[in-house]
């Protein structure tokens, strides 16, 4: 492929990317919209975190995956950055684990 | 006339450029380092749910202290930042180098907007009698949301800075897209740590009646 046919390909990719972006941004505003809206309805409260979770897990892989380019670069930065995440949610899940009783004696802490 | 980027750069092991790998590594460890902070602001909300005593010795919630407007406001801010920064590296891969400062300033001015709400909601908690040192809540608060204020104020600076750099002629090419494209993966990454600090820390807070964990005066929005 001559090198002007590889400069026109990455033009025109960009391009693609650009409406991309635009069109996730618009996605990202209007989650955020739904989350702030989420919170005062009268629904049950394990139903609505889960989807406030659910919802924050979707901008979350959003901007990684399109604004981040994870997914037109190599696999494995995705999974550098995965392994990352998943030491930090297994902290967070054995942490949450140690301590999971209402109350702890205070008298340790004092 | 614009020009595009080269996609040819020094073969590596790998076959990714070193600066990025490096970029995402530190982001997997930056990623451990905020998962500690948000865990711990978490755990502890939990083991101490109930709000903070004043200067005069009120006893004061938690849930009414939050402003959602202003938070949802600079989410949103951050949001529409980290949009400009993907443009901003995309005119980048484009060798559109105008295209790319006026981007990257709009990204800078977020930012500063983002850092200035912070500022504010720090000094209306101060105000209101929420210290670093006078309850649980307040130390994890501030360290949370100061570290990752801490971030913002880093990748502005960092932002300035290739926004003058870019004057002087040696932003161009593929290492120059590279350059603007690691600083781009900082400024996204600062971004979703937001969007989970948003859930985690603000959201929760006005879930259920009196809050979600259970603790606060019943929320008159």
């Amino acid at each position: 492929m001559s090198h002007a046919a590889t400069d026109h390909n990455l033009v025109t990719e960009e391009i693609r990317r650009y409406h991309h972006f635009i069109t996730l941004a618009l996605w990202l505003a209007a989650i955020t919209g739904v989350e702030i809206v989420l919170i005062f309805l009268p629904v049950s409260l394990s139903i609505i975190l889960t989807v406030l979770c659910v919802l924050s897990a979707i901008k979350f892989f959003a901007v990684i995956l399109w604004f981040m380019h994870l997914i037109y670069d190599h696999r494995l930065l995705f999974w550098i950055f995965i392994a990352g995440m998943g030491l930090a949610f297994a902290t967070f899940t054995a942490l949450l684990s140690l301590f999971a009783v209402d109350r702890i004696d205070t008298k340790w802490f004092s | 006339m614009s020009q595009v980027a080269e996609s040819s750069h020094a073969p590596t092991s790998t076959g990714i450029d070193h600066k990025k790998l490096i970029m995402w590594l530190f982001l997997a460890s930056d990623c451990m380092f905020f998962g500690t902070l948000i865990s711990t602001h978490l755990l502890y909300r939990k083991l101490y749910p109930t709000g903070f005593t004043d200067a005069e010795g009120h006893q004061r919630f938690i849930q009414n202290l939050f402003n959602i407007e202003l938070t949802s406001f600079s989410t949103f801010i951050l949001l529409m930042s980290s949009f400009l920064m993907a443009l901003a590296v995309s005119a980048m891969h484009k060798g559109q180098i105008k295209s790319f400062r006026r981007n990257v300033l709009g990204v800078i001015f977020f930012g500063l907007i983002f850092l200035g709400c912070q500022v504010y909601e720090f000094t209306h908690f101060l105000h209101q009698g929420l210290t670093i040192q006078n309850s649980v809540f307040g130390s994890t608060f501030y360290v949370l949301t100061g570290t990752h204020g801490t971030h913002v104020a880093i990748g502005i600076l960092w932002l300035i800075l290739l926004y003058f750099y870019s004057f002087t002629g040696k932003l161009v090419g593929h290492m120059g897209a590279l350059d603007v494209e690691v600083a781009g993966l900082y400024w996204h990454f600062v971004d979703i740590v937001w969007i989970i600090i948003f859930t985690a820390v603000y959201l929760v807070e006005y879930l259920g009646p009196t809050g979600f964990w259970g603790t606060g005066l019943p929320l008159t929005k």
